[in-house]
């Protein structure tokens, strides 16, 4: 999620952002998100088929944004909760993705922790909104 | 046309201020909260509307959907199509008939009945009514202290079995300065005569629930569940003794003193925690106010309990944590 995305270029990416539709591809059946021109599994494949991911995945890495670490879109954020968490999760369909955590358990993060994923404005500007995915720790059930 | 809701979604915030942290940071607090649910800094009334929108789904053919009806007294722009954002965040059809309510906390019942009429007008199975509200004032103003956050969504069927609408009664009056807000104000004002705004609460609902009882032929008796709008815990609950209804009936959908006034969503919110506990063939009654004035009861038969949805009410009266009244003032961007 880095700064300054043009608002038409974000909108494009919409439906990967708001509810993480990925592509399938068709040569190897690897799962690409986010989307690719050619699939970076096979190197190969150029046709796809969109998927749907579940959300859910598992902490593979994290580490916490200090205060003055964060990005200035993130900078009222940061001035809220402090410092907050950021996580690669490794989907359960395959890929690997860069988010923050919200709602961190009192107990540690940790690598393999079960998270899900959530709905939240990501950042604003000029007061436009930006929506994306976060991740939460998975309910226990 | 029989036409039921089918299954139910609930979103609470994570966030919860305590009345003791009020009154030992305030000296006082003016609302009959225990607690209060409070978005964070990266919610807000369209991110909830989503969550909830999910949680209602899950067993859901969302391709089946054909109508959309949202509702908020605050939502994040004052003029813009916001359905486009559900219909995104979901995967929902882009050719579906949608409708925005907003402008006071009568919105929900407001979606609730228009998707009703809209369901006529297209030949899918379902509608989406998701109901999203988070009412603000000004962090000076007492009526802030009650003021909470909660969002439901509500998947209506045609012939299908599940809690089948009945019948509704509407009553709106002309009753102003109560709870109203200036166009580009943040927070809400009133002017503050409490008998005056007490009797128009009661007398309005009265209206509504009173007027339905004749038009249905029923009697307080014959409701199992009554839901009726809260901005209080205890005028809720004195409202509905004033109509005939007992402790037993009411108590399972007064929910405010968990999550505070949680404007349109007030009514539902109550609502799904009845439909987690009540048995099949229970009748429920639910009633929605807006200072201003205005009022919808709605009546409605449990024919076929629902599945099993995995986030009850009961999970977000456990998920939460508590904040500092400093930490809920960065929240509203006060300091
Ligand atoms: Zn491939």
């Amino acid at each position: 999620m880095g700064a300054h995305i043009s608002i038409p270029m974000y909108q494009r990416a919409v439906s990967q952002k708001y509810r993480m539709l990925a592509q399938k591809c068709l040569h190897c059946g690897k799962v690409n998100f986010p989307p690719k021109a050619v699939c970076k599994y096979c190197l190969t494949g150029s046709k796809f088929e969109h998927i749907q991911l579940s959300g859910r995945g598992k902490i593979y890495s994290h580490t916490i944004i200090a205060g003055g670490g964060a990005p200035p879109e993130f900078a009222a954020e940061a001035s809220c909760k402090g410092s907050y968490p950021v996580v690669l999760v490794e989907l359960e369909e395959g890929p690997k993705v860069i988010a923050q955590l919200v709602n961190p358990l009192d107990r540690e993060i940790s690598v393999g922790m079960p998270v899900t994923a959530v709905f939240r404005k990501i950042y604003e500007e000029e007061g436009v909104i930006r929506y994306g995915f976060k991740f939460m720790p998975a309910p226990v059930s | 046309m029989i036409k039921s809701v089918v299954s139910h979604g609930i979103y609470i915030p994570f966030l919860r201020i305590t009345r003791e942290e009020y009154i030992n940071t305030l000296g006082s607090c003016n609302a009959d909260i225990k607690e209060k649910a409070v978005m964070d800094i990266d919610e807000d009334v369209l991110t909830m509307a989503v969550e909830a929108a999910r949680n209602a789904s899950t067993e859901i053919d969302i391709s089946q959907i054909g109508v959309l009806t949202l509702a908020s007294a605050t939502f994040p722009y004052a003029e813009r199509v916001m359905t486009g954002t559900i219909i995104q965040a979901l995967g929902l059809n882009k050719n579906i008939l949608t409708s925005q309510h907003g402008n006071s906390t009568l919105a929900g019942t407001e979606a609730f009945l228009s998707a009703l009429g809209l369901m006529e007008e297209t030949e899918a199975k379902y509608a989406l009514v998701i109901i999203s509200d988070a009412p603000a004032a000004e962090a000076s103003s007492d009526m802030d202290h009650g003021f909470g956050a909660a969002a439901c969504a509500f998947v209506l069927a045609k012939a299908e079995p599940g809690l089948r609408f009945e019948g509704t009664y509407a009553y709106s009056d002309e009753v102003p300065g109560l709870r109203y807000r200036l166009p580009g104000d943040k927070g809400v004002r009133d002017i503050g005569v409490r008998s005056y705004s007490a009797m128009a609460h009661d007398d309005t609902m009265q209206a509504s629930v009173q007027e339905l009882f004749n038009k249905m032929h029923r009697t307080p008796g014959d409701y199992q569940h009554v839901v009726l709008h809260q901005t209080s815990q205890k005028t809720a609950g004195a409202l509905a003794k004033k109509l005939g209804f007992s402790d037993g009936q009411i108590k399972i959908g007064l929910v405010y003193d968990q999550f505070g006034d949680t404007g349109s969503c007030s009514p539902f919110i109550g609502l799904c925690h009845v439909l987690e506990n009540a048995g099949k063939g229970a009748k429920i009654m639910i009633c929605s106010y807006s200072p201003g004035s205005g009022s919808h009861a709605l009546s409605f038969d449990y024919d076929n309990q629902f599945p099993d949805s995995s986030k009850k009410l009961q999970y977000f009266l456990n998920h939460k944590k508590y904040i500092s009244y400093i930490h809920y003032l960065k929240i509203k961007k006060v300091i």
